[in-house]
């Protein structure tokens, strides 16, 4: 932007001397004096960019310089002054109506005859000036989205990578869990049972001498003990599809007792379809999200009853927490709504917040069959 | 190429979020169909598309142009029957179709010609001179439709058009709906009855908060809740009945006796309606009465979003 101003002071400064030039004829000393600091200071608005102050200092200087050089040697000079007035509204940042009536004051202070110039060059400025100032207030309106953008999308993937984390352990704690459970059923059931045959088969090997009869009899109980621990044995290895249902259900129901016992609420459960379908991750966002509508819902709604229903759908998942407070009639985004949805939509699914009868939030999430 | 592309629509008024991030498309020949309750934010996406609001964020194409960088060309393509009548109530029914192709650039034999098929298309056609006031809700709906279609738009979008009309208007609507369809237009139809809805749209999208829900065909849809159907079949002599034969027909999931009804179980899909009575009259079971009780549109929408659509 600094480019077109330094143009606007260029074009005006040639114009001055032109003027000048073709009104007296010849330069005096003094007047090129004047107009090589007129250019020295200006220059050195731009050159200190990254200095704020010291370029409305150099701006500031300029106007006086301009004022003082149309009082003294060429009135002409004025044409001057209205940029560098600009340039000091535009670095204080300050309004263009303002900035308008600055550049309206010189009027009363020059000749008659040269009043049109003056408008003109008065008014080509304040175009540029304002001009510019849209365009700035663009470029930072347009800076200020994409950074919180970056900021979202910074925010997104930290939390896909921490879902993608949550997964990978929930898998682990479901083999490390599914292993205890195969070795202690073993050591409880199949362990014991094969114990008990090798102890009456070794009895029976003593007694196969002395006792023929007994010894067949023993034999015939290690048989049956053997029989009954193959049998135990098929069913530990049939029992053994990992329960994340268990888990996500019985979590829902421990929130929920915690809830009715802290904040006397009234909080049921329930539940209809195969839950079984229902993934770790799904499950973790349908607690997190029913996390999030009770605290709103103990925040804003004055509810005394809360409802938990999960529903497995035959092509959705639909998760519903429902209270009987107040509601609201229109809903506030807040963080804690946003959150949601962004939860829900990682998942491919949405979160509708109603508050009519109370709040109800619905959590919807697509269901992959077969997948 | 899609009709309208509607991408990460968003309209606030103050804090409120009258619709939220949408995305949808319409493709040619469709008839899209918009469900929901009142407040749901169906004018309010109608009126953005038909540029009477500004969008506050996201795009809105109409056949793969930018509604806002080229207003005109989207306006010419688009034909609007709003929800409240915009018709002149001191003009006749040809002047107020004229008046509004005019609008639309239509001049000269052109547009006597177009006025006078929009008139004959909605019924209107002998009744040229008469003025609106005159007129039966129905036919000043059906004025209001003419209106709108004089110019041929390539998309008709049409919010509740046969909110409190006459049963015989209503069916003429409906009717010229599809017409209008097999002439090639695409149609965008928001209506909380879910009959009509049902009925006419290839293609149905629920909107609750702002917010699709869920998309797709009608089938689709009743497909979110449930892959099966009931069908209830009242007998006389149910001790007849052999529970176990009809449990092998084809299609069938389950089968259980209710007193005097027989309730079957069995895949959405299939017909089977045939096998299962042919196999009631091999047993000579006496049949009374036969239901079927496959979810609805109605249903689904109560599921998803917990209320009812007139509430």
């Amino acid at each position: 932007m600094e480019f077109w101003i330094i143009g606007n002071k260029a074009a005006l400064l040639f114009y001055v001397i032109f003027v000048s030039y073709s009104v007296v004829r010849g330069a005096s000393p003094w007047e090129m004096l004047a107009y090589l600091s007129y250019l020295c200071v200006n220059m050195a608005i731009p050159i200190l960019k990254k200095q704020r102050r010291f370029q409305l200092l150099g701006s500031v200087a300029s106007a006086v310089l301009v004022a003082l050089l149309a009082f003294r040697m060429n009135t002409i000079f004025i044409l001057l002054l209205p940029v560098n007035l600009y340039e000091i509204v535009l670095l204080l940042g300050g309004r263009n109506r303002f900035a308008l009536l600055l550049g309206l004051v010189p009027l009363f202070l020059i000749p008659n005859d040269e009043i049109p110039v003056y408008l003109l060059s008065t008014s080509l400025s304040l175009l540029l000036y304002y001009a510019l100032r849209v365009h700035t207030e663009k470029l930072e309106k347009i800076g200020e989205e994409k950074e919180t953008l970056r900021l979202d999308l910074q925010r997104l993937k930290q939390s896909l990578s921490m879902n993608e984390e949550y997964i990978r352990q929930s898998k682990y704690t479901i083999k490390l869990e599914e292993r205890n459970r195969l070795s202690q059923q073993i050591h409880d059931e199949v362990g014991h049972a094969m114990a008990g045959a090798l102890i009456q088969m070794e009895a029976s090997r003593r007694l196969l001498g002395a006792n023929p009869d007994k010894a067949s009899e023993l034999l015939g109980n290690a048989i049956t003990i053997s029989k009954e621990g193959l049998e135990r044995i098929r069913l530990t290895l049939k029992d053994m599809k990992p329960r994340s249902e268990e888990l996500g259900i019985h979590r829902l129901r421990l929130f929920v007792d915690e809830l009715s016992a802290n904040h006397s609420i009234n909080a049921t459960v329930t539940h209809a379809g195969d839950l079984d379908v229902i993934t770790p991750l799904q499950w973790k966002i349908i607690h997190e999200n029913a996390t999030e509508a009770v605290t709103n819902s103990l925040k804003y709604g004055g509810a005394t009853a809360i409802e938990f229903e999960i529903r497995v759908l035959n092509r959705m998942i639909q998760s519903v927490v429902a209270d009987n407070g107040r509601g609201a009639g229109k809903i506030v985004k807040g963080l804690g709504i946003v959150g949601m949805e962004e939860r829900a939509a990682s998942a491919g699914g949405t979160v509708i917040v109603d508050g009519a009868k109370g709040f109800r939030v619905t959590t919807l999430l697509p269901l992959q069959k077969g997948g | 190429m899609n009709v309208l592309e509607i991408r990460n629509l968003t309209k606030k008024f103050g804090d409120f979020i009258a619709v939220d991030n949408m995305n949808l498309s319409v493709s040619e020949g469709e008839i899209f169909g918009f469900l929901g309750a009142n407040g749901a934010g169906k004018s309010t996406t109608i009126n953005m598309i038909s540029s009477l609001l500004r969008i506050t964020k996201g795009e809105i194409q109409v056949l793969g142009r930018n509604i806002v960088k080229e207003n005109k060309f989207s306006k010419m393509n688009i034909g609007i029957v709003p929800q409240d009548l915009a018709i002149y109530e001191e003009m006749t029914a040809y002047e107020n179709v004229s008046f509004f192709a005019g609008l639309y650039g239509l001049r000269g034999s052109l547009l006597k010609e177009r006025t006078e098929e929009a008139l004959e298309f909605v019924g209107l056609g002998d009744k040229h001179k008469a003025l609106p006031k005159s007129f039966s809700g129905g036919m000043k709906r059906r004025l209001n439709i003419a209106c709108a279609i004089a110019h041929h738009p390539k998309l008709i979008i049409m919010d509740e058009p046969t909110v409190g009309i006459d049963p015989q208007s209503r069916n003429y609507i409906l009717n010229s709906v599809k017409k209008l369809n097999q002439m090639g237009c695409s149609v965008i139809y928001t209506s909380h009855y879910m009959e009509e809805v049902e009925d006419l749209c290839t293609r149905i999208a629920i909107v609750d908060h702002g917010k699709i829900i869920a998309e797709g065909t009608k089938e689709q849809l009743k497909s979110i809740i449930t892959d099966t159907k009931e069908t209830w079949i009242g007998v006389k002599n149910a001790e007849r009945l052999d529970l176990d034969a009809l449990k092998r027909t084809t299609g069938v999931n389950s089968v259980r006796l209710e007193e005097q009804t027989v309730k079957i179980v069995s895949k959405g899909e299939i017909n089977n309606l045939n096998w299962v009575i042919q196999q009631l009259i091999r047993d000579q079971v006496e049949i009374s009465s036969v239901e079927e009780q496959a979810p609805n549109l109605e249903t689904v929408f109560l599921t998803l979003t917990g209320r009812n659509l007139r509430d």
